[in-house]
C-alpha cells in the first residue's frame, strides 16, 4: 500500500516545486523597467502616516510623496536596496513593511516557525506513544492463557495497568471516545478471559469494593468464583454504561475514585515538563517581542493601531483624496468627494471653490449652462467666504475673463490672487490665463506673471 | 511452566508509583495567565506615547537642509550650522495636538529671542500654505513658517504625522525628536540636556 502510494506523492512535490520555482520568476531574464522596479520597491514602503498600508496602497499625502521620491531616487540610477536605506536613514526600519530579518526583530520570523515546529513535534509524539499502545498488544494474545501462575499474573497486572493508562489518557483528552471504548473493551474481555484472580487474605471491605477490576492489587475477596464473576460482572457494565454514555453524546467519565492509585509511566511525566518547557519558552520570547515591536504610537492612534482622524482630519483626507484623483483626470470621482466633504460641511471653502472649478471645465467641454451657473454660484460664494484663498480668485477671475469675457472684472480678480501669494508653480500655471486677461484689459502684466 | 515472557514492560511499566493527573485545562489557563500578565505588566511599565521622545535615525547626525518658501512668500533656508538651538516644528492646522502646543512654542520663541540662543522654525505639514499664515497670524507666531507643499521637507526628516518636533544643535547635529505636543519647558530640558553632554 505504502510502497505504491510512494510514485503519486513524488509527483505531486515535484509539480509543485516546478510550479514555485516558474512562479518565482527565477527563469525569467527580461530585466524589470524603471517604473516595475519603482512599483515593486512601492509595495514593499510603509505609507508613513497610515498603518499596514504600502505607499503604492495609499492615497495619503506622505505617501504620494514617498512615491515621487522613490521615483526620483529610481531614475537617479540608484539600486532597490539604496532606496530602502534612503528612506529607512530617515524614518526608521518601520518604514520597511517586512521586518528586518536580523537583531532582536528576526523573531517575527523565528518564533511562528519555531512554534509551528514545536505543534508537529507534540503531535508526532502523542501520535506515536498512541502507536506503540495499540501495537505491542497484538501479540499479546500468545499469553493466553498460560499455564503460568506468575505470568498469569504479570499479565494481569499488566492489564490492568492499561486500563488505568487509557482512564487517565482520556481523562487528559489524549484519546477520542472511540478510541478508549475500544481499548477498554478489549482490556476488560482480556481480562475476564484470564480467569479468576487467586484467592488472598482479604477483609470483607475489600471485598465490597465495586471496582476490583481496576485495582493494581489482585483482586481479593472469598470464593475466587465468586471473586471473578464480581469483577467481570462490573466491568462488564461499567463496559456498556460507557456505551450507552457514548451514545446519548456525553463522554463518560471513568469512575474518579479509580483513578487516584493509578501509577503512570514516568515517560509521560518528561513529556509534560518537555511541553511545558517548549510552551514557557515561547511566551518569554513573546512578551520579550512585543513591546519590540509595540513601539512609538502617533498622537491619536489607538493601542490597536488605528487613527482616530478627527473630523476635520477626515475632511482633510477626503480633500486630499479628491485633488489626487483629481490630479489623476477622474473629475467625476473627485467631483463626488468634493459634494461628500460640501453635504457634511457646506461651509468648506476648499470643497466650495475646487468643485465650482470642476462643474466649470466640465460645464465648459460639455458646453452646460446649468453646470455652468451653478460653477458661478459656487465660486463667488467661495471668494465671499474666504477672501484670503488664491485658488478661489483665480478660478473665478478665469471664469469672468473665458466665459463672460469680462477682462476687468478678470483683472481685480486676479489681483487677489497675486496679492494671496500663490505657489509659484500655480502662477506658472495659470500665466497664460492672467497674460491674457490684463493685456485685454489694457493694464501692465505684473512682474511675478512676466518672470 | 514454558519459557513464556511477561508483557512488554518497557512500554507500559506496571509500576506502583501514585498516579500524577495530568491537568490540560490547568496548563492552559496558567499560560495564557503569563502571557496576559507579561503583556499588561509591559505595557503598563512604558511611558504613555504622549509625552516620549521616539528614537529617529536621524538623531545624532547631521540635520537635513531646510529650505523653500515661507508661507508669506520669501525664501529661506537654515544656515548650515545654525549657530543657535533651533527648534523645527511640523504642523497642521487641522491637527488638534498642534493646536494645544501652539501657545507654548510662542511662548518659547518669545522667551529665546530675548537669549538669543535658540530659535524657532515651523514647517506646514500637509495643508495650504494659506490656512498655515492666517493659523500662525492669529497664534501670533512671527518666525519663519515654511509651507513645504510637495512634503519634501517632511520626508527628508522622516515626518509621519503632526505635530513632530526636531530639536537641532548650534553644531548642526539632531539632537531630540518628539512626537507629541511639547511645551516650553520640555524645549528647555531638552536644550540644557544637549548643554550638558556638550552640544
Amino acid at each position: 500500500m505504502r510502497s505504491r502510494r510512494f510514485p503519486l506523492w513524488t509527483l505531486l512535490a515535484v509539480v509543485l516545486v516546478a510550479a514555485l520555482l516558474v512562479g518565482s520568476g527565477a527563469f525569467s531574464s527580461t530585466p524589470p523597467t524603471s517604473a516595475q522596479r519603482a512599483a515593486s520597491i512601492e509595495s514593499v514602503i510603509r505609507c508613513p502616516s497610515c498603518e499596514d498600508l504600502s505607499v503604492a496602497d495609499s492615497s495619503a499625502p506622505t505617501a504620494v510623496t514617498v512615491r515621487s521620491t522613490v521615483r526620483q531616487l529610481v531614475d537617479h540610477g540608484l539600486t532597490d536596496s539604496q532606496i530602502e536605506d534612503y528612506l529607512v536613514a530617515r524614518y526608521g526600519s518601520a518604514i520597511v513593511l517586512d521586518p528586518p530579518t536580523s537583531g532582536w526583530s528576526s523573531l517575527v520570523w523565528v518564533l511562528p516557525i519555531a512554534g509551528g515546529v514545536i505543534a508537529v513535534a507534540v503531535l508526532a509524539a502523542v501520535l506515536a506513544r498512541r502507536r506503540r499502545r495499540s501495537g505491542t498488544s497484538l501479540d499479546d494474545d500468545v499469553l493466553v492463557p498460560a499455564a503460568d501462575p506468575v505470568a498469569v499474573e504479570e499479565r494481569r497486572r499488566f492489564l490492568t495497568q492499561s486500563l488505568a493508562d487509557a482512564d487517565a489518557e482520556y481523562l487528559a483528552g489524549d484519546l477520542t471516545d472511540a478510541d478508549y471504548l475500544s481499548l477498554r473493551q478489549r482490556d476488560l474481555a482480556r481480562l475476564v478471559a484470564l480467569g479468576p484472580a487467586p484467592a488472598a487474605p482479604a477483609t470483607p471491605t475489600d471485598w465490597a469494593t465495586p471496582t476490583a477490576w481496576a485495582d493494581p492489587e489482585p483482586v481479593s475477596g472469598g470464593p475466587g468464583r465468586e471473586g471473578s464473576a464480581g469483577s467481570a460482572g462490573s466491568a462488564a457494565s461499567a463496559a456498556s454504561a460507557t456505551v450507552t454514555a457514548e451514545r446519548s453524546g456525553t463522554p463518560l467519565e471513568p469512575d474518579r475514585s479509580d483513578r487516584v492509585d493509578r501509577s503512570v509511566p514516568r515517560r509521560r511525566g518528561r513529556n509534560k515538563w518537555f511541553l511545558v518547557g517548549a510552551i514557557g519558552c515561547f511566551v518569554v520570547a513573546l512578551v520579550v517581542a512585543v513591546p519590540l515591536f509595540a513601539s512609538h504610537r502617533l498622537p491619536g492612534q489607538t493601542a490597536t493601531g488605528s487613527v482616530a482622524l478627527s473630523p476635520s482630519q477626515q475632511v482633510a483626507r477626503t480633500l486630499d483624496q479628491a485633488a489626487t484623483v483629481e490630479n489623476q483626470g477622474q473629475l467625476g470621482l473627485a467631483a463626488q468627494l468634493y459634494q461628500q466633504v460640501l453635504t457634511a460641511h457646506p461651509d468648506n471653502e476648499v470643497a466650495l471653490a475646487q468643485l465650482g472649478w470642476l462643474e466649470y471645465k466640465i460645464g465648459q467641454q460639455g458646453s452646460d449652462a446649468t453646470l455652468l451657473a451653478d460653477a458661478r454660484t459656487k465660486l463667488t460664494q467661495a471668494v465671499a467666504m474666504t477672501p484670503g484663498d488664491y485658488a478661489a480668485h483665480l478660478y473665478l477671475g478665469t471664469l469672468l475673463l473665458q466665459l463672460d469675457g469680462n477682462a476687468s472684472a478678470a483683472v481685480s480678480q486676479f489681483d487677489q490672487f497675486l496679492a494671496d501669494s500663490p505657489p509659484s508653480t500655480v502662477v506658472g500655471q495659470a500665466a497664460t490665463v492672467l497674460r491674457q486677461a490684463y493685456t485685454s484689459a489694457g493694464m501692465a502684466v505684473p512682474a511675478e506673471v512676466a518672470a | 511452566m514454558t519459557g513464556v515472557l511477561p508483557p512488554d514492560t518497557a512500554t507500559a511499566p506496571p509500576t506502583t508509583r501514585p498516579a500524577r493527573r495530568r491537568h490540560t485545562a490547568r496548563w492552559v489557563a496558567v499560560t495564557v495567565l503569563v502571557v496576559a500578565a507579561g503583556l499588561i505588566a509591559v505595557l503598563a511599565t512604558r511611558q504613555p506615547a504622549a509625552v516620549s521622545e521616539v528614537q529617529s535615525p536621524l538623531v545624532g547626525t547631521q540635520a537635513p537642509p531646510v529650505r523653500g518658501l515661507t508661507v508669506d512668500g520669501r525664501a529661506f533656508a537654515l544656515a548650515r550650522p545654525p549657530g543657535t538651538f533651533v527648534v523645527l516644528n511640523f504642523f497642521a492646522p487641522w491637527c488638534e495636538p498642534c493646536q494645544a502646543e501652539g501657545p507654548e512654542l510662542v511662548h518659547f520663541a518669545f522667551e529665546h529671542q530675548q537669549a538669543g540662543d535658540a530659535k524657532m522654525v515651523s514647517v506646514v505639514f500637509d495643508d495650504s500654505a494659506s490656512d498655515a499664515r492666517s493659523y500662525q497670524a492669529t497664534l501670533g507666531a512671527t518666525w519663519p513658517t515654511l509651507a513645504d507643499p510637495q512634503g519634501t521637507i517632511a520626508l527628508s526628516y522622516g515626518v509621519r504625522a503632526p505635530p513632530s518636533t526636531f530639536l537641532i544643535a548650534p553644531d548642526g547635529r539632531v539632537v531630540a525628536y518628539i512626537v507629541a505636543p511639547v511645551t516650553a519647558a520640555d524645549l528647555d530640558g531638552l536644550i540644557a540636556r544637549a548643554r550638558a553632554t556638550g552640544a
